[in-house]
């Protein structure tokens, strides 16, 4: 998993962004609701004056705020809240829809038939998939049941009863809202049980014996058989009965040898993990040994996305391009180098050993060899005094976690006494106040190693599987909360089918976010790339390609320009305006890969959720007290 | 019937003076023993883009005072739902104001006195009559007990006991009805707006729902039913207001509208005038009991139909008359159109007794 630079914050550095307050949430925030109020009084003043006439209407969106803050906010009744949400939830119900539980089922049952397990990383297959179908499924029954709930009562009038009842305007917003919040949270639950059994049963496998074994000094070596396309190594050491097979596609097993002499394989185990990473700081050096920002591009990969982390300050034009970390490549056989820099390497933190995980890459610039894989080594540095350990080999394994561990413990060879000693690695390697780098280099020369901040880093702790699966739902369920918000903001005003579109596109615009920010910044920066709607659809039928000029002549193509740049301006400050939906999603990604979800992460989307859930409410508010029932 | 001394004169000579008389009633009117009241009340309904439809009433000024029983009747699409629903707050007026419990219509606090029992039972389908209820009171803010209390009470009140657990979705039409009036009396209102309450009902239940009609009102509570039961009306309600396209064609007591001023019952037959004087001169002197010389009443189905036959004739504001106003007449419409209708004033009453006045006087009598 390659993570961007906004992951790596903690959650006051994005809420504040020190030094960049302008790129802030917290900024973005108060502007968004700055501006909704504006937009809300403004809007609603050129309604009431064409209901009332312009002086009368000033009165009435003076009174409407007043009523909020002196009666309606006040008056809210917890209980009433409630009834309106057991309400809601019972309507949801009794419309059956538990069944997408069901549905959610058959579809786990289904799937159990073509998703692969004999696919090289079947932990992150299964897990992507089960995360992914819940996401999308929880999402568009979030965007039915809300959408249509209330323009359905009003249609049926069933409304009428519950507003000649003592029944505040935010009452009915906030009981619809948490009552289908409470139909989701119930499906959920559910939902996440199948899930985890979905995953745990569909890796399961066993070996069934052992094809080779040789016994050496009491120690045994052997060889499982192949199930599911892969096979295993193991050792069992003399005098033990237990020895575990190495690692094949994330997972090993514990091999059992019998009194009669035959083997027993266990299950599969290692393969749902949740790894606590802990990253370094980075440091390129070029092949001369020069410090760099960064190593070399072997491809296009900074040309799209990234900018989303920048807030407010690229809307209005102060950040520019895109930020997005991709990986960086140094090359083999020369002075250049990965150093990366961890904090807080203290004896508590790695009581016995200090586990690291590499998950780099390769580019080769030549065939070379195609059967070894690159090498690379890793050198372990005091960063104060420089004394550094003997480099480790190892060779790249791409596209998945190479679980290693640096033993506590190194042999030293003490050259005034001539004896070999052993030293222990917080002594020597760690500073004082805990400090310690590594160093990545390529061994092959003319090949190349890639790595981003989060390619290598420290392991000091582990959290289980099924709590990080909780995390990945709770993601989820916050994604849920928030279309829900929204769609019932929307049915305040706007009839069921409308509202669900409404929702629709800004669920839409939220995803496509990263394309509109780029459009933009190619628009700005006069890159080449198809332009907005209107230049792309002429590029379309004119058949021309991306990155040539637009071929249309004179006052045409400034119109088609302009317009195009209207398009995308608004459309850039309405999906700057939209929660960062793709964002959330991704947190499966996490899951998938085996990292434990940031706290970081979930805290700042709980907070994003939070705010865009008072905004619905403050906007769905007005609407429905502006609105008359029965007209 | 009411004990009217004007018996003998029989004619309309007091309501003469009807002209001048509410604008001195409407500032004696406005004490606190007023529930409702409209003033200058108009609603138009307007399409999305704020083009008229439907101009449902025009200036409607009305009154309802505590403890009584005000009936708004009128043709289909008169405005009588339109005016409840503009009492409620589920409309905002055109122009003028609604006053309800001193307070403005739009006020939610106004709600915890008032029940409403809508045109059509909407109600949600997918509760039983207990969920139902329960979930009205949760509006409330009633606590447990109380709620569970008050279900019981009102489920036998409407009787539905035996049918509680079913859905709604299964209920008859009339039964619908029954939970849509149990719910409009869960919180124990001062004010109930009941809009066409027996429509849909039993005889039996409609018998029941009068008596109960009154037996609030017994308890000091102030209703407004509006019914197409002109019967009802005539049994229930101390008041009505008679609407036709949105305006107020008729506005008074009961007692007051049906009586026929103009006729003298006397259940004899070949009298000349003469000799009635002499009869009563004679009845007089002899200090005998004189049984039968009233004016008549008519039925309300008879005020009715005139009311509305005279409205489609001459359309138009048409001046209330003043037989209808019962004390210091109080709920005069402005009189926005003054000399032109004049004679029209009391030619409802005149008809309805040329027509069949002493005919249905005599089948009330
Ligand atoms: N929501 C609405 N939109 C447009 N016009 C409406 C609306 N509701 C009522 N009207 C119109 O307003 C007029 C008065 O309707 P209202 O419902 O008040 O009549 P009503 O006296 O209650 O009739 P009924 O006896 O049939 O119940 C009618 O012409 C009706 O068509
Ligand atoms: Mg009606």
């Amino acid at each position: 998993m390659n993570l961007q630079p906004d992951d790596f914050w903690t959650f006051s550095e994005w809420l504040f962004r020190p030094g960049a307050f302008l790129e802030s949430a917290f900024l973005q925030g108060v502007v968004l609701i700055v501006l909704a109020i504006v937009l809300g009084l403004l809007v609603g003043y050129v309604i009431s004056a064409a209901r009332y006439g312009p002086g009368e209407g000033f009165y009435a969106v003076a009174r409407a705020i007043r009523d909020l803050l002196r009666t309606d906010l006040p008056g809210t009744s917890p209980s009433r809240i409630v009834a309106l949400a057991r309400l809601a939830f019972k309507e949801a119900i009794r419309r059956r829809v538990l069944f997408v539980v069901g549905l959610f089922v058959v579809i786990l049952l289904l799937a159990g038939w073509f998703l692969n397990p004999e696919s090289d990383d079947p932990a992150r297959l299964y897990i992507s998939f089960v995360l992914t179908a819940t996401n999308y499924l929880v999402l568009a029954l979030a965007l039915f049941i809300s959408a249509f709930s209330l323009p359905q009562d009003i249609e049926n009038r069933t409304i009428y009863t519950i507003v000649t009842k003592p029944v505040r305007a935010t009452e009915i917003v906030l009981g619809r809202m948490l009552g289908f919040v409470a139909v989701g949270t119930v499906m959920l639950i559910p939902m996440g049980l199948a899930s985890y059994i979905f995953v745990d049963r569909g890796l399961d496998h066993t070996h069934y014996g052992v094809v080779e074994a040789n016994e050496i000094d009491g120690r045994i070596v052997g060889k499982t058989d192949r199930v599911r396309k892969h096979q295993h190594t193991f050792t069992i050491e003399a005098g033990e009965t237990q020895g575990l097979t190495n690692f094949v596609r994330g997972h090993r097993h514990v091999v059992t040898r019998l009194d009669d002499g035959s083997f027993t394989i266990g299950p599969p185990t290692g393969q749902l993990r949740a790894r606590i990473p802990s990253y370094g700081e980075i440091q390129f050096y070029d092949r001369n040994g020069d410090p760099k920002d960064s190593g070399i591009d072997v491809g296009a990969e900074r040309l799209a996305g990234g900018y989303g982390s920048a807030g407010i300050s690229r809307l209005i034009g102060v950040a520019k391009g895109n930020r997005k970390l991709e990986h960086s490549y140094v090359e083999g056989g020369t002075l250049g180098m990965a150093e990366f820099t961890f904090d807080n390497v203290t004896r508590q933190r790695f009581p016995d050993k200090i586990p690291f995980d590499l998950s780099i890459r390769a580019y080769r610039s030549f065939k070379g060899d195609i059967e070894s894989g690159i090498r690379g080594s890793l050198t372990f540095k005091n960063p104060d005094t420089g004394f550094s350990l003997t480099p480790k080999q190892f060779t790249v394994e791409e596209y998945q976690i190479d679980e290693r561990e640096l033993p506590l413990t190194f042999e030293w060879l003490n050259k005034e006494t001539g004896e070999v000693e052993t030293r222990n690695v917080f002594d020597y390697v760690v500073t004082e106040d805990g400090r310690m780098q590594i160093l990545l280099k390529c061994l092959d020369s003319s090949q190349y190693l890639g790595v981003t901040k989060s390619g290598l880093y420290l392991r000091p702790a582990e959290s289980s599987f099924a709590w990080n699966l909780t995390k990945a739902y709770g993601s989820i369920w916050l994604q849920m909360t928030m279309i829900i918000a929204f769609g019932v903001m929307f049915s305040t005003f706007l009839s069921g089918p409308v509202a669900m579109v409404a929702t629709a596109v800004c669920v839409l615009l939220g995803f496509s976010a990263e394309s509109i920010y780029d459009t933009r910044h190619f628009i700005d920066s006069n890159i080449e790339r198809g332009g907005g709607p209107i230049e792309s659809l002429v590029r379309l039928v004119k058949q021309d390609a991306m990155t040539t000029q637009l071929d249309v002549e004179g006052v045409a193509n400034t119109l088609i320009k302009s317009a195009d740049a209207v398009i995308v301006y608004t459309m850039d400050a309405v999906a700057t305006a939209l929660p960062n939906l793709p964002r959330m999603v991704s947190t499966a990604e996490y899951a998938a890969s085996g990292i434990d979800i940031f706290n970081a992460v979930l805290a700042r989307h709980s907070v994003a959720t939070l705010g865009y859930c008072l905004l619905a409410f403050l906007i769905s508010y007005f609407f429905l007290k502006a609105r008359e029932i029965a007209a | 019937m009411d004990t009217d001394s004007t018996a003998v004169a029989d004619s309309a000579d007091e309501n003469t003076p009807a002209g001048a008389a509410p604008v001195a009633a409407r500032s004696t009117a406005t004490g606190s023993d007023v529930v409702i009241e409209t003033r200058n009340l108009s609603k138009i309904y307007k399409d999305f883009w704020g083009r008229k439809k439907v101009h449902a009433l025009k200036s409607l000024d009305i009154e309802v005072r505590k403890g009584e029983i005000f009936g708004l009747l009128g043709p289909n699409g008169s405005g009588k739902s339109t005016t409840i629903k503009l009492i409620l707050g589920l409309l905002f007026p055109t122009s003028g104001r609604v006053l309800v419990f001193d307070k403005d219509a739009t006020e939610t606090k106004k709600n915890e006195q008032i029940g409403y029992l809508p045109e059509e039972s909407y109600l949600y389908q997918f509760l039983n009559a207990e969920e139902t209820l329960d979930f009205y009171g949760r509006l409330f803010d009633m606590s447990g007990r109380q709620r569970k209390q008050r279900v019981e009470e009102l489920l036998t009140l409407v009787g539905l006991q035996g049918a509680r657990h079913r859905q709604l979705r299964e209920y008859s039409k009339g039964m619908r009805r029954r939970v849509g009036l149990a719910q409009a009396l869960i919180n124990d209102p001062d004010l109930i707006l009941l809009d066409e309450p027996t429509t849909g009902l039993d005889p039996i239940g409609i018998r029941e729902m009068k008596d109960l009609i009154l037996a609030l009102r017994d308890q000091g509570k102030t209703i407004l039913l509006c019914s197409h039961q002109l019967g009802d009306v005539q049994d229930v309600c101390d008041r009505v207001a008679i609407l036709h396209q949105g305006e107020l064609k008729e506005l008074g007591r009961v007692t007051d509208l049906l009586k026929v001023q103009d006729v003298t019952e006397v259940h004899a037959s070949g009298l000349s005038e003469e000799a009635k004087n002499e009869i009563r001169e004679v009845i007089a002197r002899h200090g005998a009991d004189l049984k039968s010389m009233d004016n008549p009443t008519a039925t309300m189905e008879d005020l009715f139909l005139n009311i509305v036959r005279e409205s489609e004739a001459r359309p138009g504001a048409r001046r209330v008359s003043a037989t209808a106003s019962d004390e210091p007449a109080a709920d005069e419409p402005a009189a926005d159109e003054p000399a032109a209708d004049e004679p029209a004033a009391d030619e409802p009453a005149a008809d309805a007794s040329a027509a069949d006045g002493s005919q249905a006087g005599s089948d009330k009598s």
